[in-house]
């Protein structure tokens, strides 16, 4: 067999192995991504005042996209309020991005007693979420980002507390 | 809902490239297999987009009705409060919208909710849209009950009005069949 021909299908092989791992990341299967564009985003807070995520990198951060009219989200927002009450001295950081109206975020987040901040995002909020896995863009949509700034969990849906525990537990 | 993390594969053995020419290229598939340490990542490949969950179509019955549908896929629901229509060019007008009673579910932060599931077939009024075509923009919010919300969605098609004492228009569909090179 000549030089070329070994190559050749080298590359070939090459090749259709790219297109394979193309196809397979590309249905559904998601590799995480940095999250230096969720960390550099800035959006307003209830109050109006504009709040940089990044302000919270090197906490453990829990990045909850969530929405007052999305039932399944709210139903697990008092389990963050528990565990940042219970876990925010050791680092634990939980931060709500709302794709709603501010209004409506600050009643419920008085109603909940929320402790933790949650910003107001539009559409372009939710599309950012894409990014990092939420392909149909989705609520609820919660984002891990450990003490270094990279994506430790994704999730879509919501998060069960004893999976919140699991995860987070080790990187306290 | 709960997903299992999903594993996205394991660290390629190294790739020694015995030419520069290809070297480039088995730099690109090592990028591609291997980007760093693996991390945990559940995201629910199954999830329908909001256009194929809540799949609308529309038909004109005659020049003063339009009638759309949305074909719920099983598992998802709309909310019937959340419905917004609209219609271009301007002067052509819809009326109140005639949707059917939902199925009440209590929603601790709202209240009484109705929503549908299956196929929900509301009726338009239309004025001054005989013999014309005309856009007919559909919102539409709904969730799954693997626990997720979509933001209102919203969704647009193309109708022919007939003109008065004509018959019903062709269904128009919004989204035409997914296909999906993995079903």
């Amino acid at each position: 067999m000549n030089k070329t021909f070994v190559r050749g299908v080298a590359v070939a092989f090459v090749a259709l192995a790219a297109l394979a791992a193309g196809f397979y990341f590309s249905a559904g299967v998601q590799r995480a991504p940095p999250a230096a564009g969720l960390l550099g985003l800035a959006l307003p807070d209830t109050e109006g005042r504009e709040q940089r995520l990044d302000q919270w990198q090197g906490k453990v951060l829990v990045v909850n996209f969530w929405a007052t009219w999305c039932e399944p989200c709210r139903d697990e927002m008092p389990e963050f309020v528990k565990a940042q009450a219970a876990s925010g001295a050791k680092g634990l950081q939980f931060v709500g991005i709302a794709i709603d109206q501010p209004d409506k975020v600050r009643k419920f987040s008085h109603d909940l007693k929320l402790n933790y901040p949650s910003l107001v995002g539009g559409y372009g909020a939710l599309e950012l979420s894409k990014a990092l896995g939420n392909k149909v863009m989705a609520l609820p949509f919660t984002v891990i980002i450990d003490r270094e700034g990279r994506v430790a969990y994704a999730q879509m849906g919501p998060l069960k507390p004893g999976k919140l525990d699991s995860i987070v537990g080790k990187m306290l | 809902m709960d997903c299992a993390p999903i594993s996205t594969g394991s660290p390629p053995k190294p790739l020694r490239p015995d030419s520069p020419s290809i070297g480039w290229l088995t730099g690109i598939v090592a990028a591609v297999l291997y980007a760093g340490p693996m991390q945990a990542f559940a995201v629910d490949p199954q999830l329908l987009p909001p256009e194929q969950a809540f799949r609308f179509s529309a038909r004109a019955l005659n020049d003063r009705t339009l009638e759309a549908r949305f074909a719920i896929a099983d598992g998802y629901y709309l909310y019937r409060d959340k419905f917004r229509f609209a219609v271009s060019p301007e002067g052509v007008v819809l009326g109140a919208p005639e949707l059917p009673p939902g199925k009440i579910k209590t929603d601790e932060f709202f209240g009484k909710a109705e929503t549908y599931r299956g196929t929900v077939v509301v009726k338009l009024p239309l004025s001054a849209g005989a013999g014309q075509t005309v856009v007919l923009a559909a919102d539409s919010q709904g969730c799954a009950d693997v626990g997720v919300c979509y933001p209102p969605t919203r969704q647009k098609l193309t109708l022919a009005v007939p003109a008065p004492g004509a018959g019903p228009g062709a269904l128009v569909e919004a989204t035409p069949p997914r296909k999906n090179w993995f079903q």
